[in-house]
């Protein structure tokens, strides 16, 4: 047996006579500094990581966890300061602490699970001044970063990085701040890929002008009938309406389409949960209702959420096409650009004048493959070259 | 400004509201020939007469009940429970009546009404005369609770509270009646709802009511010596509290320590220190610490009741503890 | 009823029992709507009905005027309905509905009418004691000649409560009366087993006057109740008027009642409050009245008022909230 001081069961509390050596975190020849977790101890009213006061390299564990044994009988032997020493330093050596029954408050710092013990203030200075708190030391008990600790940092030179551009830095809203969160997961977790392809929508905007004339309701756009082309393509393809889940694929409603608004305070994507009800007037009202409901901030739950396919139109800029990301709640979103222009070859091969929009779509590879894809946007594609079958409201019983 | 003790800044209060309106009458044991038990009525069965100066017998349950059919058919009456530890033998009137009225019959009326009584200990009064249940009433929607702390509020706040359209327990402390202070001349109503700030500090804030505002005071006197600039908030109203005041000054000092003389567990620093670890993450730089009488019954013997009573020291290891 | 000119007018005592019969069918078509709403759970929460006990709440408000006050029990629609509640709202009521007079935030424990004096019916077994204690200070205080009714069951007798408020109401010789609703029962166990005295003992204990009547002769109370009030309202401080009744349903809806003896659930039908008004009447001389025409006017109103609360919107929570405090304040 290697020599060594012993280090003992503690006393946690004025009833406590003796402890189970739950767990050990370490083992013969850790090096240990103070605050790291030696054992753990549960009574029976609770589990208390017992932590090094003192430098040492841990020499022998005496006891195996598991067991219990009295309070202060030796459990292992190190090469720190012995129990009750004289030695300024390790006077505490024994137990945290030995307040009557109360329960030992969170100890936390240096842990050994790596997270870092500071105060809310100074997170949030250091998340305002963009500070890894990893590399502040912290002053308060068992070396919680404090504020002040944080603004030390602060105040020290900083490195000779930064351009010396004058910059403003804007707190950003609330919803900017969900949305920057969220799309950022949606790139890092799902493997977007993207077909394209162009809709002919001549004949849909004669359409949209006639409906137009004799309406008095919310004017509809070309983006009612993209979101009418999408419910039709659900309908064709009931499948598509699904999204990868932890759990596992998760199908959705088919009727449902979102929608992503520009709004004051940021992109919203409220949900048309019964689009695939809906002939074009009524979606061209219910759209209308929900883009000022997300511009007035009265959205509630029961707008959002529910739909497996987004749309995005960027038609009212003279861009061509828009390549959105899709959210990380859905499994794919159609990107419009605006309507231009061009000339085709007809049956003859003479030029004809066509009114186009490219659309793309993009999709999430781990539930989608290319082909399927490709199959549902040819479906929305075919929708918008036949406008007049999304006047009418769609029949439930054709699924 | 004149030099009042609480105990005449609440019988001038009464006496004031009484002229003012025809409706106020008081109502409680000893209320009337005896002046009240603590004299806080004096000479108002004089002044008003036995229509509105209502001696009962040894009836609180009774009482507090009338008290809310009362302000149900146009009175606006003052009941005094001699002990806030008699309280709780008014709890239906309080908790199911009072309470509940205006709610539950749709806002039909209100029940005006006041519940004076006082609590606190120090004055070896042992278990049964001492204890400070306000939380118990903060507890129940539709109660308002106010806990002065000098005679300028106690005026204030008593004047709000019976001109207040809901049931008001308006909680006094034994040991603060023979206490002088200064009161502006006329005195004026204190809004309900409405902390004050005692004295300005930038390192720790301690919010206190009632007496434990003085033992805060003086906390915050030691802890100047010692170059610790401490703000003292004195909550003055406990349903509603103002929620305002303690954050901003939250966000000022980052610290934060609550004392009060009612048992620690489950009282209303538990409220406060829970909103403001809501409310004031983000602000703290520091634990929220409390100080409050331990978990037990009020003791008689005066060394241990000295004990019992949030000390001085006790604020000072809270405050040494958040600042740590 | 809410036609409180009837009681001025000088009609004759046929005409005036009638009209009590008419109120009486009025209090109990509305209580058995309510039964058979509640057995097809139309009506939220629990009621208990005071079917068999009519006359005491009709009795008693032929003596009481709009401004008299009165203070109620669990078992309270008679007294609400007796003293002028509207039965659309409190139909509303009970069907949780924000049209109810109390915005269905009280339902059918808490139907009241501040408009009409019914300071609510209550919870708390013994509390509307208090309450109506209270209400009779204040018509004292301020001067009113008004007087202040607590209804109470036999059960809550056991209530300390019950005594504090007749010592204070002796002591300060309130315009209160106390009506005692005597059925035999505190929930599902006979008074007889709960109590060691009898109230006219306790009354006299209290030295305040006590009358016993039979609770199911509605002329019976209402002559009662027109003399004890007539006296509290000249200042001679409070009486007690007790009203020996018969609770025919259980204690709540859908209570079985396995626990009363079929005879005795047998005998009620003798003393049905509707048939002793009709002897009443045929001792006047009065054989043809028509009952079931009455009933059918008075299922008129009744149909009318459901549906009429049927119609009605489910209430706010936002306004609920916001009428916890008289400013409004949000808790
Ligand atoms: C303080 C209180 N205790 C108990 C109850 C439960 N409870 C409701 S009604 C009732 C019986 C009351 O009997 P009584 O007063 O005779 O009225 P009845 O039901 O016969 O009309 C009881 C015990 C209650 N609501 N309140
Ligand atoms: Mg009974």
């Amino acid at each position: 047996m290697s020599g060594g001081n012993p280090l003992l069961m503690p006393k946690l509390g004025l009833t406590m006579t003796e402890g189970l050596l739950a767990e050990w975190r370490v083992s013969p020849g850790t090096t240990v500094r103070p605050g790291d977790v030696l054992f753990v101890v549960e009574t029976e009213k609770i589990a208390t990581e017992i932590e090094a006061t003192a430098e040492g390299r841990i020499e022998t564990l005496l006891v195996e966890s598991g067991k219990t044994v009295p309070v202060g009988s030796p459990v292992a032997l190190w090469t720190g300061p012995p129990p009750g020493g004289d030695a300024t330093e390790s006077a505490a050596a024994t137990a945290p602490e030995p307040a009557p029954d109360v329960v030992p408050e969170s100890r936390a710092a240096g842990r050994p699970d790596g997270r870092t013990v500071a105060t809310p203030l100074a997170r949030r200075i250091a998340r305002q001044s963009g500070i890894d708190l990893s590399t502040v030391r912290g002053s308060g008990p068992r070396g919680r970063i404090k504020a002040a600790d944080v603004e030390a940092v602060q105040t020290s030179p900083a490195p000779a990085v930064r351009a010396s551009v004058p910059t403003s830095v804007r707190q950003p809203t609330n919803v900017e701040r969900i949305v920057a969160d969220r799309l950022s997961l949606s790139k890092r977790t799902i493997p977007h890929f993207y077909v394209l392809a162009d809709a002919d929508v001549t004949e849909l905007e004669h359409v949209r002008a006639e409906l137009n004339a004799d309406r008095t309701g919310t004017r509809i756009t070309v983006n009612h009938f993209i979101i009418a082309a999408t419910a039709a393509a659900l309908r064709a393809y009931p499948d598509f309406a699904c999204r990868w889940t932890d759990a596992g694929i998760e199908s959705l409603p088919v009727g449902a389409v979102g929608i992503a608004v520009d709004t004051p305070r940021g992109l919203m994507v409220p949900v048309l949960a019964d689009a695939g009800a809906r002939g074009i007037e009524s979606i061209a009202d219910a759209a209308g209702d929900l883009v000022t409901r997300a511009r007035e901030g009265r959205l509630t739950p029961d707008h959002m959420g529910g739909a497996a396919v987004s749309i995005s139109n960027v038609g009212m800029t003279g861009a061509s096409m828009l390549v959105p990301i899709v959210d990380p709640d859905q499994s794919a979103i159609l990107g419009a650009g605006a309507i231009r222009s061009v000339f085709r070859p007809d049956a003859e091969g003479r030029p004809v004048l066509r009114r186009e929009v490219g659309l793309v779509l993009s999709c999430d590879h781990r539930v989608f493959d290319g082909m399927r894809a490709a199959r549902f946007l040819d479906a929305v594609v075919s929708a918008l070259n036949h406008p007049v079958r999304s006047i009418r409201t769609p029949d439930p019983g054709r699924g | 400004m004149t030099e009042i003790r609480y105990l005449k800044a609440v019988n001038t209060a009464l006496s004031d509201a009484m002229d003012a309106d025809p409706s106020v009458v008081l109502m409680g044991e000893d209320v009337g020939e005896a002046g009240g038990p603590f004299g806080a009525s004096r000479g108002l069965l004089e002044r008003f007469g036995p229509s509105r100066v209502l001696d009962g017998p040894i009836s609180e349950a009774a009482l507090a009940g009338a008290a809310v059919g009362a302000a149900m058919s146009g009175l606006r009456p003052v009941v005094e429970i001699m002990f806030m530890d008699f309280t709780t033998l008014v709890m239906d009137a309080m908790v199911n009546q009072a309470a509940k009225v205006r709610f539950m019959f749709g806002g039909q009326t209100s029940v005006p009404m006041v519940l004076r009584t006082p609590h606190g200990g120090g004055l070896g009064a042992g278990p049964q005369h001492s204890q400070c249940l306000e939380a118990w009433f903060a507890h129940v929607p539709g109660l308002k609770v106010v806990c002065p702390s000098d005679p300028a509020s106690a005026y204030g706040l008593l004047r709000a509270a019976i001109a207040d359209p809901d049931p008001v327990v308006f909680v006094e402390n034994k040991a603060l009646y023979a206490m002088k202070g200064e009161i502006a001349d006329p005195p004026a109503p204190f809004a309900i709802g409405r902390a004050a700030i005692r004295r300005s500090g930038t390192d720790v804030t301690i919010v206190a009511y009632g007496a434990a505002v003085h033992t805060a005071g003086t906390a915050a006197d030691r802890l100047a010596e010692r170059g610790v600039s401490a703000e003292v908030v004195d909550l003055l109203s406990l349903q509603p509290w103002d929620e305002a005041t303690v954050l901003a000054s939250l966000s000022r000092t980052h610290r934060l320590v609550i004392v009060h003389e009612a048992v620690e567990a489950f009282g209303v620093g538990a409220e406060i220190a829970a909103r403001m670890a809501q409310v004031g993450f983000d602000e703290l730089d520091g634990p929220i610490m409390r100080v409050g009488a331990p978990f037990m019954p009020v003791p008689f013997s005066k060394g241990l009741e000295a004990a019992y009573m949030p000390s001085v020291d006790a604020v000072l290891q809270a405050v040494d503890k958040t600042l740590e | 009823m809410r036609d409180r000119e009837l009681t001025e007018r000088r009609l004759d005592e046929a005409a005036e029992i009638t009209a009590l019969l008419r109120d009486l069918l009025i209090v109990r078509r509305a209580e058995e709507r309510l039964s058979a709403m509640f057995a097809d759970g139309e009506v939220p929460g629990f009621i208990h009905l005071s079917i068999g006990q009519e006359a005491v709440s009709v009795g008693v408000m032929r003596a009481l005027r709009v401004e008299d006050t009165l203070a109620s029990t669990h078992r309270g629609h008679g007294h609400a309905i007796a003293k002028g509640m509207p039965l659309e709202g409190f139909f509303s009521e009970l069907l949780a509905k924000n049209e109810g007079l109390c915005r269905g935030r009280g339902g059918s424990m808490h139907v009241a009418d501040m408009s009409v004096g019914m300071l609510g019916a209550n919870g708390i077994v013994g509390a509307g004691l208090s309450i109506a204690l209270g209400s009779a200070l204040a018509h004292k205080t301020l001067g009113r000649n008004a007087v202040a009714v607590a209804f109470f069951g036999d059960g809550a007798l056991a209530e300390g409560l019950v005594h504090e408020c007749m010592n204070l109401a002796a002591l300060w010789k309130l315009p209160l009366l106390f009506v005692c609703e005597n059925n035999g029962w505190g929930e599902f166990r006979p008074t007889s087993q709960q109590l060691a005295f009898a109230l006219g003992d306790l009354a006299s204990a209290y030295r305040i006057p006590h009358r016993i009547v039979d609770g199911n002769d509605v002329v019976a109370v209402a002559e009662a109740a027109e003399a004890v009030v007539r006296s509290i309202r000249k200042g001679e401080g409070p009486a007690v008027l007790e009203c020996m009744t018969v609770r025919v349903r259980g204690h709540f809806e859908g209570d079985a009642q396995k626990y009363r003896d079929q005879a005795e659930l047998d005998a009620m039908t003798e003393r049905d409050p509707i048939r002793v008004v009709c002897e009443r009447l045929a001792a006047c001389g009065v054989n043809d009245t028509d009952l079931d025409g009455l009933t059918r006017e008075v299922d008129a109103v009744i149909e009318a008022a459901v549906a009429a609360a049927r119609r009605g919107t489910d209430p706010d929570p936002v306004a609920a909230r916001h009428d916890v405090y008289t400013d409004g304040a949000a808790a």
